[in-house]
């Protein structure tokens, strides 16, 4: 039997406007099944029909036949199809209902009316399989322990067939790792696990089965290793070879604490004018704690933080001045977008209309120039984000994991683009991300942070060690 | 309810919520009296006593600007002394009585009141509300950091500033409320009469017991002396 089928299944949020068109679909027990598509191509929404948010919270209009478990799934509720079926939805950090990682863990199993021993059993054990501390606070846990904290919640609940929706925006290496594994071993057992996800290089080693989701339209895909090499080439660089410069920011010895969570120990770097930097580390290690305290955004508990980009920007705390110098794209862009059109969204920073059009069609966003920006999906309004930082035209751009929600067309693009303003502006470009395949193309300069430290210092090379564990 | 007035033992969250009501009654009651000052003195070290000492010491900062408000406003309009010491005791009384709910966390309310078979549409509802009041505070002070980035953070251009703080604000309440559902009903929760079952029961023990009698005692006390 099979675990999930779908037969000539179609669906529209608005009337007649098919996202899916006559899906054909099935996912068997003791395989990892995967789903990839480009964004926008209906690959949640496919998910969200199994696991009965669509039609049951999101409504639109469905036909065809669905089967999870051996069961139609029409007419049952989403609590109901939630007993048979485990969901890891995008957006981890907005589905933590509790304060603690052991009540977060805990509280699927309460709704499935575990006695408590077993509860306590199913909590440790996914907390250990997700490498998560039990008593930790949830709001203390970096992007990825979210992600991971969700996913251990899922896991606890013991459905046979899992469902996980892009599991690896947030995680590192070692936590997709981790995560595979994890999955890897539930199939082992017999679970149908479901994954979607646009980082093909990292998923697809340890996948049974591919499915490619195009206009609404799904295809199994036979040959796994060309599907891949379309889809996972790394990125290549662009830009000339960076030819150094003089020093624009120095950290010596910084700390930060978070009340007794010791983030950053004692960082010491030099960031230099026209370089791109890359940060690399695990998931918490304090990348982002980084960022902020260049950004200003946080201030440093001890140790010496010092900027030559401007005297006038003084040692203080970030002004609208120091704003204008200093670009900074946030992990979330839902923050940055304001305005009521795309287009004013990118005029607002820049220095004339003709540059926001420039602007614009560097990052190809002239067919959304009307939409709200918080209309978008979240690919789209990560590049807007970006266009509009960029569009102020930083001496220093600070990029917080800038691929996040993109699909490898969009990625190229946005790499090719970022290089390209890089080369004509001469900026300073510092980011944090843990997706390999553009890594190498944002990157002259490497720093590898551990402990709170900067242990490792290096080039591209020092990426290819990270990513792949080859020197 | 933030973390940082969560007491690390708090008594059983019903007894708690008795106290919080006691504590105001008899504290505006007697709040004409110099008793009454005892009184409530007597209700912190009772807290401290009980294990809130972190909550008892972090509500002194906040007592003392709102009894200073109200303390400022009544001396201002009636210039007596004893209407304005009055005004002092009832803003403290009001603090000590929120305290059991401030260093309650909200996952030992739920579970109490789950144990006691309240509907779990209520239980559920008020945890998601008292972990959204931190969460929304969080999402502030974000977004002001996201429009300070933008350069839409000043008060003199009041037309984008109010755009910069609502229009993410908004969104990301929609955001988050849509996808906190969502987050329920996919981990198994149901309003009807589905059954479940709590990890941590909250059970009553004979200390909250020694605490409610306690404050009922010096409740009564304090009234007697008063008007009797």
């Amino acid at each position: 039997m099979n675990a999930v089928e779908m037969k000539n299944v179609r669906f529209a949020y608005t009337k007649d406007t098919w996202v899916l068109d006559g899906v054909d679909f099935t996912a068997e027990y003791g395989k990892i099944t995967l789903l990839s598509g480009m964004s926008g191509d209906g690959k949640s929404t496919l998910l969200s029909i199994i696991c009965g948010i669509i039609p049951n919270m999101t409504p639109g209009t469905l036909e065809g036949d669905v089967t999870v478990a051996g069961r139609d799934v029409r007419g049952m509720k989403a609590g109901e199809i939630s007993r048979l079926v485990g969901c890891v939805l995008q957006n981890a950090e907005l589905q933590i209902v509790q304060s603690v990682v052991e009540d977060e863990v805990a509280f699927g199993c309460e709704n499935l009316a575990m006695p408590q021993e077993m509860i306590e059993k199913r909590v440790k054990a996914a907390c250990a399989m997700m490498e998560l501390d039990p008593s930790l606070k949830t709001r203390t846990l970096s992007g990825g322990q979210k992600q991971r904290l969700i996913t251990a919640a899922t896991l606890a609940m013991g459905q046979k067939i899992v469902i996980l929706d892009e599991p690896l925006a947030n995680l590192d290496k070692e936590g997709t790792h981790t995560l595979m594994t994890a999955l890897r071993r539930l199939a082992g057992r017999g679970y149908c696990v479901i994954v979607s996800e646009h980082r093909l290089d990292m998923v697809l080693p340890y996948v049974d089965e591919v499915w490619n989701i195009c206009r609404g339209v799904v295809r199994k895909v036979e040959d796994k290793q060309a599907y891949l090499h379309s889809q996972a080439e790394i990125i290549s660089d662009g830009c000339a070879p960076y030819n150094g410069g003089r020093p624009v920011l120095t950290l010596s010895g910084v700390t930060k604490k978070f009340g007794r969570r010791e983030i950053l120990t004692g960082v010491d770097l030099t960031v230099y004018e026209g370089e791109r930097l890359l940060i690399l580390g695990q998931n918490g290690c304090g990348k982002t704690t980084l960022m902020r305290i260049i950004a200003r955004l946080e201030k440093a508990d001890g140790g010496k933080t010092e900027q030559f980009i401007d005297k006038k920007l003084g040692k203080r705390r970030a002004c609208r001045r120091w704003f204008r110098e200093v670009g900074v794209v946030y992990q979330n862009p839902n923050y940055q977008l304001f305005m009521p059109t795309v287009r004013r969204e990118i005029e607002f920073g820049a220095e004339s209309k003709e540059y926001a059009d420039e602007i614009m069609d560097m990052f190809d966003l002239h067919s959304l120039a009307s939409r709200h920006p918080q209309s978008l999906s979240e690919g789209q309004k990560r590049r807007v984000s970006i266009a509009a930082v960029v569009a102020s035209r930083p001496k220093i751009l600070l990029l917080d994991e800038p691929t996040v929600g993109q699909d490898y067309a969009g990625l190229q693009r946005l790499t090719d683009v970022l290089g390209k303003i890089h080369e004509r502006d001469n900026n300073t470009m510092i980011t944090v991300t843990h997706d390999l395949r553009p890594a190498r193309a944002l990157c002259d300069r490497a720093v590898l942070i551990e402990g709170g430290k900067v242990v490792k210092e290096g080039g591209k090379e020092l990426v290819k060690e990270y990513f792949t564990g080859e020197e | 309810m933030t973390d940082t007035f969560h007491a690390k033992n708090p008594v059983y969250p019903l007894f708690g919520f008795f106290a919080a009501l006691l504590i105001f009654a008899a504290g505006l009651a007697t709040a004409k009296h110099t008793e009454g000052m005892w009184y409530l003195l007597g209700v912190w070290v009772w807290f401290l006593l009980f294990g809130y000492w972190r909550s008892c010491l972090v509500i002194i900062p906040f007592a003392a600007v709102f009894s200073g408000i109200f303390a400022g406003i009544t001396y201002l309009s009636s210039h007596e002394t004893a209407a304005t010491l009055a005004a002092v005791s009832r803003s403290a009384a009001v603090c000590l009585a929120v305290l059991p709910g401030l260093s309650l966390p909200a996952v030992k309310l739920t579970r109490n009141l789950s144990g006691l078979h309240v509907p779990r549409s209520i239980t559920l509802g008020m945890m998601i509300v008292l972990s959204f009041a931190p969460l929304l505070g969080r999402e502030i002070k974000r977004i002001r950091e996201a429009m300070r980035t933008r350069g839409a953070g000043s008060l003199l251009n009041p037309k984008v500033f109010y755009r910069a703080l609502l229009v993410p604000f908004a969104a990301r309440i929609v955001n988050i409320s849509d996808t906190l559902s969502l987050s329920v009903e996919t981990r198994g929760f149901c309003t009807g009469k589905a059954p479940y079952t709590v990890y941590h029961p909250v059970k009553c023990t004979a200390r909250d017991v020694i605490f409610l009698l306690g404050l009922v005692a010096g409740s009564v006390a304090v009234i007697v002396f008063c008007f009797i």
